[in-house]
């Protein structure tokens, strides 16, 4: 019989050490959050080598997937930045490829009986994570605003055809609407797998109450049953949505930051 | 990717090549067909219009507040931060909306 104490919705959140390290005053312990980490880009790192070991022209299923994703994204760049978006398209590939695998990887079934630390985890669903990603975002978008316009990624805060009299409050709407893109950008990726992740394990919970209830309750039981699988079948869209937009707003704020002297 | 035409044997790699030029748009064309946007993309962009307001006003209350404390004007700023928040918050929504209609992205 498998362990039901580790069922609660809040359990799958909980950082644990797998392996204790220390460095000084830091704690750099391998987590079960760096762990699924370390899976998902290796998982990443293997496919691509395997995809491309031998190129054909006419490609094997294995090559037609990864450059069906290349080309993904390859024409979302391409689309929203335009021509010189080229520069970006390494670094928008991986953060899509990264968030993806996470989110997905998160939906595994855990192993049966496995201990606590070695629990499916989902990188995403921690605010620390997704943060960090909109971060390195937000700071190549400054800092390759500035590079490529110097003074001039300021005309970001200050859209054209503004009066006069108007034009200190829109540059600080505009810079307050510029300060909150990483907190949008990662809150809405972490929101979106960290409720979705509760639901679906508060729907499996009500299974195990309604035939723990016993007599007609039992029966019962079926509702929640079909109730997990349509979420977990949603929450593989959510998964390839997320990292869809995640991919689709870094595109559109490094377009802002490479026209921003433009007007 | 039409799989019919896989099945044929294919003559030569020149003519496959015309072929999958015929089929492809051309790289003028492709950014101005955004009607073949994925489906998801409506979804994304109801989401994302949801949580842009509500980071454009976590942003100008946090503000607020770290003003205030500074400054020791408690409630001023926090009352103009929510204001101003509110504002960049409708102003995220507003340019996410926009987006769709400026296929080029390049202007707000």
């Amino acid at each position: 019989m498998i362990d039901l104490r580790a069922a609660g919705p809040m359990e799958q959140f909980e950082i644990l050490p797998i392996i204790a390290l220390h460095f000084g005053p830091y704690d750099i312990s391998l987590t079960n959050s760096a762990l699924w980490m370390l899976l998902g880009t290796g998982a990443i790192i293997l496919f691509f080598l395997a995809a491309t070991r031998k190129t054909n022209l006419i490609p094997d299923r294995l090559q037609s997937m990864a450059e069906v994703l290349y080309e993904f994204i390859f024409d979302l760049v391409r689309d929203i930045i335009g021509p010189e978006g080229r520069k970006f398209f390494p670094y928008v590939f991986t953060l899509f490829m990264w968030i993806l695998v996470a989110n997905f990887f998160g939906l595994l079934p855990t192993i049966p009986g496995a201990p606590h630390a070695l629990h499916t985890f989902t990188t995403t669903s921690h605010l620390a994570v997704t943060f960090a990603l909109a971060m390195a975002t937000i700071l190549i978008v400054v800092i390759y605003g500035f590079a490529k316009n110097g003074l001039g990624f300021f005309k970001l805060f200050v859209p054209s055809g503004v009066p006069l009299w108007l034009l200190p409050l829109i540059a600080v709407i505009e810079f307050v609407s510029f300060l909150s893109r990483p907190i949008s950008l990662s809150v809405r990726l972490f929101a979106n797998m960290f409720a979705g992740h509760i639901i679906l394990k508060l729907f499996a919970g009500f299974i195990i109450s309604l035939i723990g209830a016993g007599g007609a309750f039992t029966i019962l039981g079926i509702l929640p049953f079909l109730g997990t699988v349509a979420v977990t079948l949603l929450e593989f869209l959510v998964a390839g949505l997320q990292a869809y937009v995640f991919a689709i707003l870094t595109c559109i704020y490094l377009s802002d930051a490479a026209h921003a002297g433009d007007h | 990717m039409s799989k019919s035409s896989g099945k044929e044997n294919p003559s030569s790699l020149d003519d496959f090549s015309e072929r999958l030029e015929k089929m492809r748009p051309t790289a003028d064309e492709s950014p101005h067909q955004k009607g073949a946007k994925p489906s998801g993309a409506a979804w994304g962009r109801a989401m994302r219009a949801s949580t842009d307001l509500l980071a454009g006003l976590i942003v100008g209350v946090g503000l607020g507040i770290g003003l205030d404390r500074w400054l020791d004007t408690t409630p001023w700023f926090l009352l103009a931060g929510i204001a101003v928040g509110f504002g960049a918050g409708l102003r995220n929504v507003y340019r996410a909306l926009g987006e769709d209609h400026k296929p080029d992205g390049s202007d707000n």
